[in-house]
């Protein structure tokens, strides 16, 4: 089995912020903020944050902001939860929450939930179990939960519940490793996980896994794919079902989808790598307790001592 | 045309101003495609020109190709013209967002609608730009916003059903995009405020999914979008997308998303079924009775369809399928191994998971409600051997799905596997005394010897499956 290449790693996330001259690099610009977020967490756990410039990110992170107190993309970008979230988790890589007005972030957010409990993205009404996971995640980091109906807000997750015993984006829909990942957050978070049948889900989660390759794959029938090896593996670990799957396998799974000539981690091996699967694959290898990585929080999705500065104030 | 041609700014204009022509004197278009330079000539060929038929730069390379309401574009010039169009776009739309300034944007749509009379150019400006920088990146979700403010503004019906089509046109080059789907959604739910013809286009919808998971497999957006027109449908539509929807699962056996979207259309029966049943208190009709027998049929000959068929090659496995044209003709097609994998009929997985949705729905709707209805004897019997005769139906397919042959492939070792799952699954969920009478005749640690034996990698993953499911027997 190699090595993860860290070094190479940090090399090729440092790098991508400096590309701008392919269609493909500037085509993702509308969700800069998501990258910034995936980036910044996989330097964090690799120990190298230290080598962005901390004054430009933040002062970056402040233009994006909107007089409703959510948070675009990029500059000049209409606001939307996912971005709110990804914003604040990047000042809270770098201890600088105090730059927010809280309580104007805190309103945007908590005025998008609905009256069945659900969340909106935006304004425009778009409802969907993800956003329920980002609201709940943001709201919490800013210690201000109490701004929406929890009860409610847990009411509509499990109203997405399937009789496979995953999770779909509403009522109804098909189970997906990716809202199960937030619907398991959200009620990690709100101290909910008791409403669930951890042996069901457990069950289909396992079944997630692929006997040759060790990957895991979002819903069955598809391949592998190493974002998986964040979503379903951290939903594993919250509801303490991660001996049902062969960890070994797993971890040689990652490791075989890296360049170990130019850095990065790709979704399969041997596909074009980018910073997107490479947070994932690091962020997995850390919940696998690969040596030489920072822990890392399997609900919000942050390394462990960011979360423990924040939420327990050390 | 050099690179340093192309980030001229004018240049990038023209070329922006030429795309948007295009988009304005051919309102059909209904797919676009992103074409490698190389490919136009082809194009050509293909559409029976030995001219070019498209529109050329300045020095006569071709840039667009447009052809029976077909786009294409250039790879090469991709990256100027998304330049174009999105510095167009902001600029239009910062001057849109001034003129709004004065009314309260923060959510309330309908104070805009009302309020404001906006400079037609602008608008005009907005839709222009938007259009093109959605053709070449579909999730900027700030271009569909600023659609969906410019068509309330509007408050006619025509200016809804135009942004279906761009969003169609958008889905035919990136189908999985989240705000192609989400704009859909939300024009759908705008128009079945006010329009008489929603079934229509709830029938519209179903094709157009129909026709993007056809090529886009296990689109999960695509299909949740399918599973919410659920609730818009009429009976008689529920039952002819079951119908339909069949058809298309015979071919695609491994989709497991359209198995989910019948799932949802079964349940959506049943409960408007029970709602009505409320009111008559009649039980369960004949009907829905079987269907879902009829369901659980269909799931057993897909699942026994390519057991125990003659292999001639390991390298090529010969199938039958319907044809794509006429259900009845049956005609004999061969995939490589790749394209085997992908359509996934040696796995069947999907066809296993669907049993598992409809034996739990089976058993509990069919089956154990009698007891509900009545504590008589005579009833009470009546159930047990309704479920004995199920019962021993499904242990009949697990037995000739655990069937190894000597010389076999993969395909028998993961059929067994997921028999042997399915079964384990199904004495967890069932209730108490029917699970007694089961593991009378079916012990679990058979069930454990058979998944170590077929795979013997997870054996970690089968100790706690087993445990789990023999740990509920108390």
């Amino acid at each position: 089995m190699g090595e993860l290449a860290s070094q190479k790693h940090v090399q090729f996330i440092v790098s991508v912020e400096k590309k701008k001259d392919s269609f493909e690099s500037v085509v993702m610009e509308h969700i800069r903020m998501n990258g910034a977020y995936w980036g910044l967490t996989a330097l964090d756990l690799l120990g190298k944050l230290h080598v962005v410039d901390v004054g430009e990110v933040v002062s970056w992170v402040l233009q994006c902001r909107h007089d409703s107190g959510g948070f675009g993309g990029n500059i000049g970008h209409d606001p939307h939860v996912l971005y709110t979230l990804s914003a604040v988790q990047v000042l809270a890589l770098f201890d600088k929450l105090d730059v927010l007005d809280i309580e104007k972030v805190a309103s945007y957010v908590a005025g998008l939930q609905n009256e069945d409990g659900s969340f909106s993205g935006d304004m425009w009404g778009e409802i969907d179990t993800r956003f329920s996971y980002i609201a709940i995640s943001c709201l919490s980091l800013l210690h201000r939960l109490d701004k929406i109906n929890v009860e409610k807000a847990v009411n509509y997750i499990l109203s997405c519940k399937n009789h496979d015993g995953g999770f779909g984006c509403t009522p109804g829909a098909e189970s997906h490793a990716g809202q199960i990942f937030c619907c398991v957050g959200a009620l990690a978070i709100t101290g909910s996980l008791h409403h669930i049948d951890k042996d069901l889900l457990g069950w289909w989660l396992c079944e997630r896994q692929d006997n040759k390759t060790g990957g895991l794959n979002g819903r069955p029938e598809k391949l592998p794919d190493v974002c998986y090896s964040w979503w379903a593996l951290s939903s594993l670990i919250m509801i303490d079902r991660v001996h049902w799957i062969n960890k070994d396998k797993l971890i040689k799974f990652i490791l075989d989808c890296q360049d170990i000539e130019n850095g990065g981690i790709s979704d399969r091996p041997d596909d074009a790598v980018d910073v997107y699967h490479t947070y994932f694959g690091v962020a997995g290898l850390s919940l696998l307790e690969y040596p030489g990585l920072k822990a890392m929080d399997p609900a919000y999705a942050l390394p462990v001592d960011v979360v423990n500065r924040i939420i327990l104030g050390r | 045309m050099t690179e340093d041609e192309l980030r001229s700014e004018a240049k990038m204009v023209d070329l922006l101003n030429q795309f948007e022509h295009i988009l304005e004197s051919d309102p059909h278009i209904d797919e676009v495609g992103f074409v490698h330079p190389s490919q136009f000539f082809q194009l050509n060929e293909e559409a029976g020109h030995s001219l070019p038929s498209s529109d050329s730069s300045a020095d006569g390379n071709s840039v667009f190709w447009n052809e029976d309401h077909k786009l294409g574009i250039s790879t090469q010039v991709l990256l100027p013209l998304y330049k174009a169009s999105k510095d167009a776009f902001m600029t239009a739309n910062r001057q849109f967002k001034e003129l709004n300034s004065t009314s309260d944007v923060s959510g309330a749509e309908n104070s805009l609608c009302t309020s404001l009379s906006l400079d037609d150019s602008i608008e005009s400006a907005v839709m222009k730009h938007s259009r093109a920088l959605l053709l070449l990146s579909c999730d900027f979700g700030t271009a569909w916003h600023s659609r969906k403010l410019v068509v309330l503004e509007k408050h006619k019906l025509s200016a809804l059903l135009d942004e279906l089509l761009l969003s169609a046109l958008v889905l035919s080059y990136s189908p999985k995009s989240e705000y192609a789907w989400g704009h859909r959604k939300w024009v759908i739910k705008s128009i079945s405020e006010k329009c008489s013809t929603l079934p229509e286009i709830v029938t519209k919808e179903s094709e157009l999914v129909e026709k993007i998971a056809e090529r886009s497999k296990m689109n999960y957006r695509a299909w949740n979008h399918r599973c919410w027109l659920v609730s818009y449908m009429t009976r008689e539509q529920l039952l002819h997308e079951l119908k339909r929807s069949r058809n298309w699962a015979n071919l695609h056996v491994a989709d497991h998303s359209c198995f989910h979207y019948r799932s949802q259309l079964m349940l959506k029966i049943l409960e408007d079924q029970c709602y009505e049943q409320e009111i008559s208190s009649s039980g369960y009709s004949v009907e829905i009775y079987l269907l879902w027998k009829d369901e659980l049929d269909w799931d057993e000959m897909l699942i026994k369809r390519y057991i125990g068929r003659e292999v001639g090659d390991t390298h090529l496995l010969i199938v039958t399928i319907f044809s794509r044209n006429t259900v009845d003709f049956i005609s004999p097609i061969i995939l490589d191994p790749l394209s085997f994998h992908f359509c996934g009929i040696h796995c069947k997985q999907a066809l296993w998971l669907h049993r598992r949705f409809l034996s739990l729905f089976w058993i509990k709707h069919f089956l154990t409600d009698h007891t509900g209805l009545s504590n008589h004897g005579k009833q009470k019997t009546c159930m047990n051997n309704d479920f004995s005769v199920f019962m021993d139906d499904e242990l009949h397919l697990l037995h000739s799905c655990s069937i190894i042959p000597d010389n076999s492939f993969d395909d028998y070792q993961a059929q067994a596997m997921h028999s042997a799952t399915y079964m384990l699954w199904l004495i967890k969920q069932i209730p108490d005394p029917c699970r007694i009478e089961l593991q009378e005749k079916l012990r679990t640690e058979n069930l454990k010897a058979l998944l170590n034996k077929v795979c013997p990698e997870r054996s970690s993953t089968w100790d706690c499956l087993t445990g789990y499911v023999e740990a509920s027997d108390h």
